[in-house]
């Protein structure tokens, strides 16, 4: 087996990747449990988080099942009325923007909290994060993010909180702050079920142009991605059955009409695991 | 199935844990600092089985009217016998009369029938807790959640008695703006079988 050096030019690569992709802003953070090679390249700039925040609430969710206060089993009204954060007026998600249609011909009635957790990350139902959320509170998923250590991830309000964003009120991440909360679901922070679960949940992530797209078709990814009209993000567990899996989550800014934001996330994600793992570029 | 079979029993009779819960013949204040005493008499459920077989009226089973999410409390959502006050069959049969006006199904949302004083929403001092208000979120195939149709049937039901309150809509307080909300005021019933004395 040749000996793989690890990162190598890493930085220098993923600089060039992100000037030719015309993005705005780029940030990676890496965590290679083979080697033990750990990798950050603006890791503590902030981005909006988009639908990575949904991680944060996946976490919470477990939690809070770990704790007893509620059960996957466990039903919950479907309503489509939330209160914003910035002034407590009502608003409402929109469906067409929404992969789980499913779930509005659910409201009036009941959802299991697994279904929802389910559909807030496979199929980034924004409906599904938010009565999640509004179960569970913002103040207790941050406080689930305070007790497992994680920082460079602010959990602020709901999704599509036009009044919150107007006023600033966003979920911001960095890449350094994805990476620990992916150790801590990865970690002894959850139940050992429960760590299974939230695992299970994300690899079954139904959009794969990111992360996955610049690997070999063996591989397994734990992961949710993010896209807003200038964020386009992805994060996730990458898994190899001839190595230990490696952490990785790559964060993007473009021009809101730019081309080739996933591509480039896929490109990064594949100069990623060449590194790692020495193997020669993807015949193109 | 009919409502003779279900079986009406005095809170007061019920376990320590339950009576913590239901808090039967309680007083609470509501939010125009009104007093009113909390259901005594309910209905004892055995499974949601019987809920489902239980016809209040022609076309309302007593499961709608007692759907409740996890915000109940667990004593109450997780395991049988369930409890709902007696009153709820004035609410049935209310209901029945404003389906046959409005011509079509009408559908009460989960959490928006009977809920328990111990619900996360509302708690006591929600006429839910009374078992006398439903939450309307559809009627036949129109959903209620903008002012042209909670106004409709909101005026529908309001014809139909002067003891009906409907909610106007609206994002305030005492307003609704997803479903139409409409109760019978804080009616509380005595089946015949059951004494009155404490």
């Amino acid at each position: 087996m040749s000996r793989v050096d690890v990162g190598g030019n890493l930085g220098g690569e993923l600089e060039r990747l992100t000037a030719e992709s015309k993005a705005r802003a780029s940030a990676v953070a890496l965590h290679d449990f083979e080697s033990g090679f750990r990798f950050s390249l603006r890791g503590d700039r902030w981005f909006h988080a988009a639908s990575t925040i949904k991680v944060a609430v996946l976490l919470a969710v477990f939690r809070a099942v770990d704790q007893g206060r509620l059960g996957l089993s466990d039903s919950l009204h479907v309503r489509n009325r939330f209160l914003s954060a910035a002034d407590g007026s009502p608003f409402r998600v929109d469906p067409a923007s929404d992969a789980m249609p499913e779930l509005y011909r659910a409201i009036g009635r009941t959802a299991k909290i697994s279904a929802l957790a389910e559909g807030m990350i496979r199929a980034s139902s924004n409906l599904a994060t938010n009565l999640l959320l509004d179960l569970l509170g913002v103040e207790y998923a941050r406080r689930v993010l305070r007790d497992a250590g994680i920082s460079g991830v602010e959990l602020r309000r709901g999704v599509e909180d036009h009044a919150a964003h107007e006023k600033g009120i966003n979920n911001e991440v960095t890449a350094d702050g994805l990476l620990t909360l992916l150790s801590a679901l990865r970690g002894d922070f959850l139940s050992s079920e429960s760590k299974e679960q939230a695992i299970h949940i994300l690899l079954g992530q139904r959009f794969k142009s990111m992360i996955p797209a610049g690997l070999p078709a063996h591989a397994t990814v734990a992961h949710k991605t993010g896209e807003i009209s200038t964020a386009c993000h992805d994060m996730g567990i990458v898994y190899l059955p001839e190595r230990q899996p490696y952490l990785l989550a790559i964060l993007t800014e473009f021009d809101a009409e730019q081309d080739g934001r996933r591509e480039t996330v896929a490109a990064i994600s594949e100069v990623i695991h060449r590194s790692l793992t020495g193997t020669e570029p993807k015949s193109k | 199935m009919s409502v003779e079979r279900l079986r009406a029993i005095d809170g007061l009779n019920l376990p320590g844990e339950y009576r913590a819960l239901l808090r039967p013949g309680e007083a609470e204040t509501d939010s125009r600092g009104n007093v009113h005493r909390l259901p005594r008499f309910f209905y004892e459920i055995d499974s949601w089985q019987q809920a489902h077989e239980v016809r209040f009226a022609p076309h309302f089973t007593l499961a709608e009217l007692m759907l409740v999410d996890c915000r109940e409390a667990d004593l109450l959502l997780s395991q049988f016998p369930h409890y709902v006050p007696c009153a709820v069959i004035l609410l049935a049969m209310f209901l029945e009369d404003f389906r046959r006006e409005v011509g079509g199904p009408v559908f009460i949302s989960a959490n928006g029938g009977y809920r328990s004083p111990a619900h996360q929403i509302g708690g006591a001092k929600s006429i839910h807790a009374w078992g006398t208000a439903a939450n309307i979120y559809r009627v036949g195939d129109t959903f209620l959640d903008d002012a042209k149709s909670i106004e409709r049937y909101g005026a529908i039901a309001s014809s139909l008695s002067q003891a009906v309150l409907v909610r106007p809509f609206g994002s305030n307080a005492g307003e609704t703006d997803d479903h139409l909300h409409l109760d019978l005021g804080f009616v509380s019933l005595a089946p015949r079988e059951c004494s009155e004395a404490s």
